[in-house]
């Protein structure tokens, strides 16, 4: 077991040695950089990555650069949990033969988008998990396909418009609702499991940090606003994480055993659904009021799931 | 009445399948073919249609034979990497006989390649995309008209044939922005083929008791016809089969009711095959298909000012190849010089055609299109 690395304050969190350098060709305001950054420098340990095809791995490792200070792998868009699977069975093989040598364990980490979370890569994840890979698996969730012209997936939330669920007179985009990924996982047995928030620096560290200690699957979904897609001013990024995180669209809570939930954020003022909408171009057509429905209803649907994981947490089962 | 539109070759193939009578479209996003699918989306409720967006490139596919089953026109769209995922229900298609048609725009490979770069580097897998015997159709647009004009033919051929007919665009011409001349909306509605239906009793329906080189008459589902569908060997009634008779049969047919359909007729229908651009006195015969062949012409022109009479030939159908007019060309030009933007895929079927390997040629797999000076010099170097 590898020691925690001792984070004190911020200042000291975003001077020590990067894992994830920049320069790398994400958008302005693009909160996956923050993410990755965050969660490798929560460690010292040795770190191997995998990507999943998706906007972090097209835009950081365009040759002859690198932002990686680490083993990376990308493989395709529908199989960075199985890649990572790969690489962690042969280091446990290898280890049995006392191969490689190290003072520090290896963590593997696979990073997807929502696209090859949700959708095209959820078999070879589910797949791991059940395998039982000593892993984490990170889901870099901007609700949609950006790096392809922002279309829909089973991440965006009901009202969202994208290139292929359109906003107009009749339709107000998105019909379906988000898919509740972090329960899914859960229901996997994941040892670990967690929401997470780049805007909430301390608790995604805490949570990364219980992550590299677990000693199976973990899954933890990131919330990472969009600049381009989810249409806001690039430097809003972070209020739009707290705005996320302070109406409960995206509640803060971490599942431990695949049961024991704990929700590690609890807003002192509860922001309401409209105002995280009103923030952002994705959502401008449900303020019409042909479709001011849509927020009530989502309000309702937030404020319930809300109460279920805090009574979920008060019962601790 | 011809109608002027100003669009790109992504957007022209989604609004050319809806005027074709497409209802339904199934399919995921991939550069640099995704537009097809956001035009789809827009475009298909308008029309009582349906779009859906699938989880994966494999569901992408499966969704869109589900809805032709139904007797729907269906599409999908995607590129290279894409194929590659639906591969196997590509072979579904092919062996079900269900018609339906796969936009392919292609993008630099193997593998993740080059997402945003030109590239005809899938005219191999266009023939075999998937394993076992079969017969693929093939037609690759040159022009924003074509991928309006090839889509619609596409769907035509689909339905003619009872199987998946791919539209080869490229990177190139799928983002091509420009004005197109696209043929009047009633002559296109009134060359729409529409779907064999068996009308007897359902008893003596058997669906795939077609005779040699004849597609099988998949009705409609919900109509009260009965039967099965699979993808492994079947009897005339869909059900499941090992007889080595009824099984090497089916394999000469599928084979047949395209390829000996094509050579016996010299195409698979009226319309034209390929392009013959300033051939009549030439003395090089330049052959390029796909955005390619735009160069090509510039080429040809600007050999001409020199005083090289060069002409281009332009395959329009791709699979299965105009087979007898390219022996023809083989047989009446002396120079003859293949350009394309892979190492040779094409290149192999007019060696195999021609029975001649003596071609000036110029391949590339960079994700650049090939400039037409770089062509009217390596023409020179053959003169």
């Amino acid at each position: 077991m590898s020691d925690i690395k001792q984070i004190k304050n911020l200042k000291d969190f975003s001077t020590s040695v990067e894992r994830f350098q920049g320069g790398h060709r994400l958008c302005p305001g693009c909160s996956h950089s923050i993410i990755v950054r965050e969660m490798l420098n929560a460690t010292d340990d040795n770190i191997c990555v995998s990507t999943a095809t998706g906007c972090l791995e097209v835009c950081t490792a365009i040759y002859p650069y690198t932002s990686w200070d680490l083993s990376w792998i990308h493989i395709g868009f529908e199989n960075a949990a199985a890649a990572i699977s790969g690489t962690e069975a042969m280091y446990k093989a290898l280890q049995k033969k006392g191969r490689p040598h190290s003072d520090k364990p290896t963590k593997f980490v696979a990073f997807g988008g929502d696209g090859g979370t949700y959708d095209i890569g959820f078999q070879s994840l589910s797949g791991a998990v059940e395998r039982g890979h000593d892993f984490i698996y990170v889901c870099l969730d901007n609700e949609g396909y950006m790096n392809t012209g922002g279309q829909r997936s089973s991440s965006t939330p009901i009202g969202g418009a994208t290139t292929t669920s359109p906003a107009g007179k009749v339709s107000y985009g998105e019909k379906r609702l988000k898919k509740d990924m972090v329960q899914i996982m859960a229901a996997h047995g994941c040892e670990f499991v967690a929401q997470v928030a780049p805007s909430k620096w301390k608790d995604l560290v805490k949570k990364t940090q219980r992550a590299y200690q677990a000693s199976g699957p973990v899954y933890i979904n990131a919330v990472s606003p969009c600049p381009t897609e989810w249409k806001f001013a690039p430097e809003k990024s972070m209020e739009i994480c707290d705005l996320a995180v302070d109406s409960c669209v995206f509640p803060l809570y971490q599942i431990e055993d695949g049961h024991k939930v704990t929700v590690t954020y609890k807003p002192k003022v509860k922001k309401t659904v409209e105002e995280y909408c009103a923030a952002q171009g994705r959502f401008k057509h449900l303020f019409r009021p042909e479709f001011s429905h849509v927020i009530e209803d989502w309000q309702k649907r937030v404020d319930a799931t809300w109460e279920y994981l805090l009574k979920r947490e008060e019962a601790g089962i | 009445m011809a109608r002027e539109v100003i669009s790109t070759g992504n957007d022209l193939a989604a609004k050319a399948a809806v005027d074709a009578g497409c209802r339904f479209f199934g399919g995921y996003p991939i550069t640099p073919s995704s537009e097809v699918m956001h035009t789809a989306s827009v475009l298909l409720p308008k029309v009582g249609g349906k779009f859906i967006q699938m989880e994966d490139e494999i569901a992408g596919i499966s969704v869109a034979l589900g809805a032709s089953m139904s007797g729907v026109k269906s599409m999908t769209a995607t590129s290279g990497p894409g194929i590659s995922l639906k591969a196997e229900q590509i072979g579904l298609g092919f062996i079900a006989e269900v018609p339906l048609v796969i936009v392919n725009v292609m993008r630099g490979g193997p593998s993740t390649g080059l997402p945003t770069r030109v590239s005809q580097a899938d005219i191999g897998q266009a023939q075999y995309p998937t394993h076992g015997d079969f017969a693929s159709i093939t037609l690759c647009a040159g022009s924003l008209e074509e991928c309006y004009t090839q889509t619609v033919r596409a769907f035509n051929l689909a339905e003619r044939y009872m199987t998946p007919v791919f539209v080869l665009l490229d990177e190139t011409i799928g983002h091509m922005h420009g004005k197109a001349i696209l043929p009047d909306l009633e002559e296109v509605q009134k060359s729409v083929v529409n779907r064999q239906e068996f009308t007897g009793s359902p008893k003596d329906y058997k669906p795939y008791e077609a005779k040699m080189n004849e597609p099988a008459v998949l009705n409609p589902f919900f109509k009260g016809y009965r039967y099965h569908v699979t993808g492994l060997h079947h009897g005339v009634t869909g059900f499941p089969t090992e007889d080595a008779q009824q099984c090497q049969f089916n394999i000469e047919r599928l084979v047949g009711k395209i390829n000996t359909v094509a050579k016996d007729n010299d195409g698979l229908d009226d319309q034209m095959d390929y392009e013959e651009f300033m051939l009549d006195d030439a003395e090089v015969c330049m052959i390029a298909y796909g955005s390619i062949s735009r160069g090509a012409k510039e080429a040809v022109m600007k050999l001409r000012d020199e005083g090289i009479k060069a002409g281009l030939f332009r395959p329009i159908t791709i699979w299965p190849s105009p087979e007898k007019k390219l022996r023809e060309i083989g047989e009446r030009f002396e120079k003859i010089f293949v350009t394309e933007l892979n190492m040779g895929q094409y290149l192999k079927e007019i060696e195999r055609v021609m029975k001649r390997s003596d071609f000036g040629t110029l391949h590339k797999a960079n994700g650049r299109p090939i400039a037409p000076l770089e062509m009217v010099a390596k023409v020179k170097e053959m003169m």
